[in-house]
């Protein structure tokens, strides 16, 4: 038992007591900084205004948890810095652990219960493992150092698209700077914690009870062996342990200290995000609550709480500036930059004692700090920026609520000004009249019912493309006849629909969208049907998601499932395969905001298509440049478009024939497309709704098609 | 310091329309009715002087027409007028361009503006003769089709540039009060968000009528006016063909079109 004991971690040992009380009052100082720290930063999110959180607070605590241990948000498209991320990750936390149970019992339970436990066999495997965490942390530093000093991957470089050269916010080399001296620092820290022990090894290698058990600390007794080969002997080992102890305990205290102050904190931040992370943070935009008075984002102190933490616990890692389609095409946006704008426009105005008057709040502009019209206005709320942080920063409710506030103001392209304005006139964005809503269905050789004046099965949600777009009504013609030749009892709303909102939604016209839910619901509310099926993704996604808020909950569901359950009945059947080289692009809001990856792939394989994926595809989709409401606006003459990019990257894959697509605007999107940047007859467009018509020969043609 | 701005609520036609029973105008049943567009323009140059100068500016709004026309000012609310002013008076029923002049002159003169602004025309009548008569009446300086306008509060004059025809531009110095009709392109007109005129609606539309202005039943209307709508109709439509087919075809197809039009055939 004495033997057992012994072997115990040696603390303070030889050290004179005014060396040990110092210690304490270092420790205690440390200890201070950093609470001093975490009261400044929730005074911070206190200024914010209230939130409310989705589900429950277990169910969120414990989504969290896992996902901070198993990783799996930062090793997404990035595996090998998220495997470095978790051996830094495991690394550290054990040995914070190792070090807190030391603390536990030396400092808590030993004095005040006589409760001891670190000696003997726990002593031992506790120290193997520490030895390897060790180990696992340093691995895991050299790998971002090699990554950041050679592998320089873009989307570490913080040069950003909204500023140019001489700004003096461009490049930002002091996130540079911090970044480095966060890995050094992590790096002495464990270096010198190996040297330590080897030189305390060293030092007290006459001791059985510490020598003999050296190897359960296989690191620190090589180095050992190795400071003893160059001649070190006890006395020295004694000195070297000496002066290294302070050394490593004085940057392990300043590290603590620091943790609030330096990106450190996203090991919280990043936590607290997570936890109070929205599934449908970009699917289900919150409404204005009626207690406020203005709409939107104008102060730093209108964003809630939760995103003045999310913008905390963003690390940098530039997922969202690499996924960011507005970005890549050399828009004046990346939603990395837009969070980390407001961050330091966040520390600048609320760390002070007192907040500044309100003038210095508003964070719309193009000071440092401000995030500029044009960059709210680049992007297409494609949601590719919030599906891909690792740490559930929200870019997309930031970027919508700082829109309500400009579309307040009237602060936007005209002709985006000009449809908002023709939406609210006619219930559509073509201007055209409500009574010709319905006039597609003319060409068709059988009547569409009237969901208002007789029940139907089926209630089809046409949407604005569909119904108005010359080149879309031939989809939607096609899509009837398929309906009828599947026995499928369905009608529409007629004059009765107005467009989804979802995209006004998303422009940051809230009133309006509210006006557009309203009446879309109150016409829904009129007929009788079961469920509801669109073409169209975007309505899709604001009747699944957003209409229950209004009132409205219908079972919805995309067309491509509707027919994938018709195949499946066998009540249509392909008698043409095509065998077509295909690539498929999954929109948006089928695919990222609601999941609809399946069924699209499987009609296309029922149909007898090879299908061969793109590069970026189902989460990763790159999106068509059309969201958001950015279909409204014309983009920038001369530069590339997100549609151009994408079509780029679908005539790479050899011998493709069909760019399969499954929404109205990626049609328009993509044709266009396709002839603006020369591809135009190596391959084609067409919708799955197309493709199916041509697999399957309708018995009775629809005159529409001819 | 007061800026009076003239509106109208005009009518745009839905794809197919009916005449009414009496021929002399479109059955209101297929009409859209909105603000006019060049309205949208006079209004937002009053809001501009409005906000250069820091607000010690009212912008009223005013215009002739049954309570169907609250909407146009709700609009013209929503987008920065202070007040809106609706006249209305059964009597006032089919004014032409010269009757509702003398109405609005009669509002000027109760209001008392410095400045009144009306678009150049209306986008459905287009007569182009309501702001000016207006200034007639009042016996103000005045000048058309301005395209741009700079102004200070208080100042005794404004100056003023027209488009003239030819590229020449006709800069000129006015004396206040004046009445100005506003060109489109002048400004870019904001947008009035659905929240700003859900706010508006709120707002109180005050309402003149004939006793209030003054005026009696015979000076308004049709009564008061000198020109009356015979009819309404579309004209029949000339012909056109587009004649596709190789080049001989074509000809053939054309030779036959002339013999036919010729009565040679």
């Amino acid at each position: 038992m004495s033997r057992s004991e012994a072997v115990t971690r040696i603390l303070f040992e030889a050290f004179p007591a005014a060396e040990v009380r110092l210690f304490y009052v270092l420790g205690l100082a440390a200890c201070a900084a950093f609470a001093y720290g975490v009261y400044v930063q929730v005074r911070k999110y206190r200024r914010g205004a209230p939130a409310a959180l989705a589900g429950g607070m277990w169910p969120r605590l414990g989504w969290m948890i896992a996902r901070v241990l198993d990783h799996r948000t930062v090793e997404r498209r990035d595996p090998a810095a998220g495997g470095a991320h978790r051996l830094i990750f495991y690394g550290f936390t054990l040995l914070f652990i190792g070090t807190a149970t030391i603390t536990l019992q030396y400092d808590i339970l030993e004095p005040l219960f006589g409760v001891r436990f670190w000696y003997g066999r726990f002593y031992l495997v506790f120290s193997l493992v520490l030895d390897l965490a060790g180990v696992a942390l340093i691995a895991g530093l050299l790998y971002m150092m090699v990554r950041r000093g050679w592998l320089k991957p873009p989307k570490l470089d913080y040069a950003r698209p909204d500023r140019s050269p001489g700004d003096p916010d461009f490049d930002r080399p002091q996130y540079r700077r911090e970044d480095w001296a966060f890995l050094w620092l992590l790096l002495i820290i464990g270096a010198t914690g190996y040297v330590l022990e080897a030189a305390r090894l060293v030092w007290l290698q006459g001791r059985a009870d510490v020598w003999d058990t050296r190897w359960w600390s296989p690191v620190g007794a090589l180095l050992a062996a190795a400071l003893r080969g160059v001649g070190l002997g006890p006395a020295g080992g004694g000195a070297l342990r000496h002066g290294l102890w302070w050394f490593h305990g004085l940057i392990a205290l300043g590290f603590i200290a620091l943790i609030p102050y330096t990106k450190v904190k996203h090991v919280f931040t990043a936590m607290g995000s997570l936890m109070v992370r929205d599934p449908l943070a970009a699917q289900r935009l919150a409404p204005i609550p009626e207690s406020q008075a203005a709409p939107g984002v104008a102060a730093i102190t209108d964003f809630t709480w939760k995103q003045l933490l999310n913008l905390d616990a963003c690390t940098r890692c530039g997922r969202c500036h690499e996924a960011c389609p507005a970005r890549a095409v050399g828009a004046p946006l990346s939603p990395r930059d837009v969070i980390l704008s407001l961050r330091e426009f966040a520390h600048a105005t609320l760390e002070s004692g007192t907040l500044p008057a309100a003038a210095e709040l508003n964070v719309h502009g193009k000071s440092p700090g401000q995030v500029a019209q044009e960059t709210l206005w680049s992007c297409r709320t494609c949601m590719a920026c919030v599906e891909i942080c690792p740490v559930a920063v929200e870019h997309v409710p930031i970027i919508v609520q700082l829109r309500r506030k400009l579309v307040e103001d009237g602060a936007m392209d005209p002709l985006l000004a000009k449809t908002l304005a023709t939406i609210h006139k006619t219930g559509n964005s073509f201007g055209e009249s409500r009574r010709r809503r319905g006039a597609w269905t003319k060409a068709l050789p059988f009547p569409v019912k009237d969901a208002r004046r007789e029940p139907v099965d089926v209630l089809w949600f046409v949407g604005d493309y569909a119904s108005f777009d010359p080149r879309n009504q031939k989809v939607t013609q096609t899509f009837a006849a398929l309906l009828a030749e599947a026995g499928v009892d369905f009608g529409i709303l007629y004059d009765g629909e107005s467009n989804a909102g979802n995209d006004v939604r998303r422009v940051g016209e809230e009133g309006l969208y509210e006006v557009l839910a309203d009446a879309n619901v109150a016409a829904l509310g009129s007929a009788t049907f079961n469920r509801v099926v669109t073409t169209d993704p975007h309505s899709y996604n604001t009747i699944r998601n957003e209409y229950p808020d209004f009132g409205g909950r219908y079972p919805i569901e995309h067309y491509t499932t509707l027919l994938e359950r018709l195949f499946a009945a066998g009540r249509l059947k392909v008698t043409q395969p095509l065998r077509y080289r295909v690539t498929f692009h999954d929109p948006c809001h089928l695919g990222r905001f609601n999941q609809g990856y399946e069924a699209p792939r499987q009609l296309l394989a029922l149909l007898g298509c090879e299908l061969v994926e793109m590069g970026r595809c189902r989460s990763n989709s790159f999106c068509c440049g059309a969201g958001g409401g950015r279909i409204w606006i014309p983009d920038p003459a001369g530069g590339e478009k997100p549609a151009q990019n994408r079509i780029k990257e679908a005539a790479a894959i050899p011998g493709l024939q069909v760019y399969a697509v499954s929404c109205p605007k990626d049609l328009t999107m993509f044709e266009d497309a396709l002839k603006t940047t020369g591809n135009e007859g190596k391959f084609v467009v067409r919708e799955i709704i197309e493709l199916v018509r041509e697999a399957l020969p309708l018995a009775a043609p629809a005159g529409a098609h001819a | 310091m007061k800026i009076l701005v003239a509106v109208k609520q005009v009518a745009a036609l839905e794809e197919d329309f009916e005449f009414r029973a009496d021929g002399r105008d479109v059955d209101g049943d297929f009409l859209v009715m909105d603000l006019n567009e060049w309205d949208d323009y006079s209004l937002e140059e009053a809001v501009k002087i409005k906000e250069a100068c820091g607000g010690a500016v009212e912008i009223v709004a005013v215009s002739v027409g049954p309570p169907t026309v609250d909407e146009a000012l709700r609009k013209c609310l929503a987008k920065g007028a202070d007040r809106a002013v609706r006249i209305w008076d059964e009597a006032m029923r089919g004014s032409d361009s010269i009757a509702v002049a003398r109405i609005l002159a009669a509002a000027a003169r109760a209001e008392a503006p410095d400045l009144l602004f009306a678009g150049v025309q209306s986008s459905d009548q287009a007569v182009a003769a309501t702001g000016i008569a207006t200034a007639g009446f009042l016996g103000w300086p005045h000048a058309a089709v301005v395209s741009q306008f700079t102004y200070t509060p208080g100042a005794a004059t404004a100056v003023l540039r027209r488009e003239l025809e030819g590229g020449l531009l006709h800069e000129l110095e006015i004396r206040t009060p004046a009445v100005l009709t506003i060109q489109l392109g002048i400004n870019t007109p904001r947008y009035a968000s659905l929240r700003s005129i859900k706010q508006a609606a709120a707002k109180p539309i005050e309402l003149r009528t004939l006793a209030d202005l003054s005026l009696n039943a015979a000076e308004v209307g049709e009564a008061g006016s000198s020109a009356r709508v015979r009819r309404m109709y579309v004209p029949d439509k000339g012909r056109a063909e587009l004649i596709e087919g190789s080049a001989a075809e074509q000809a053939k197809r054309l030779a036959a079109i002339i013999r036919e039009s010729t009565g040679a055939a």
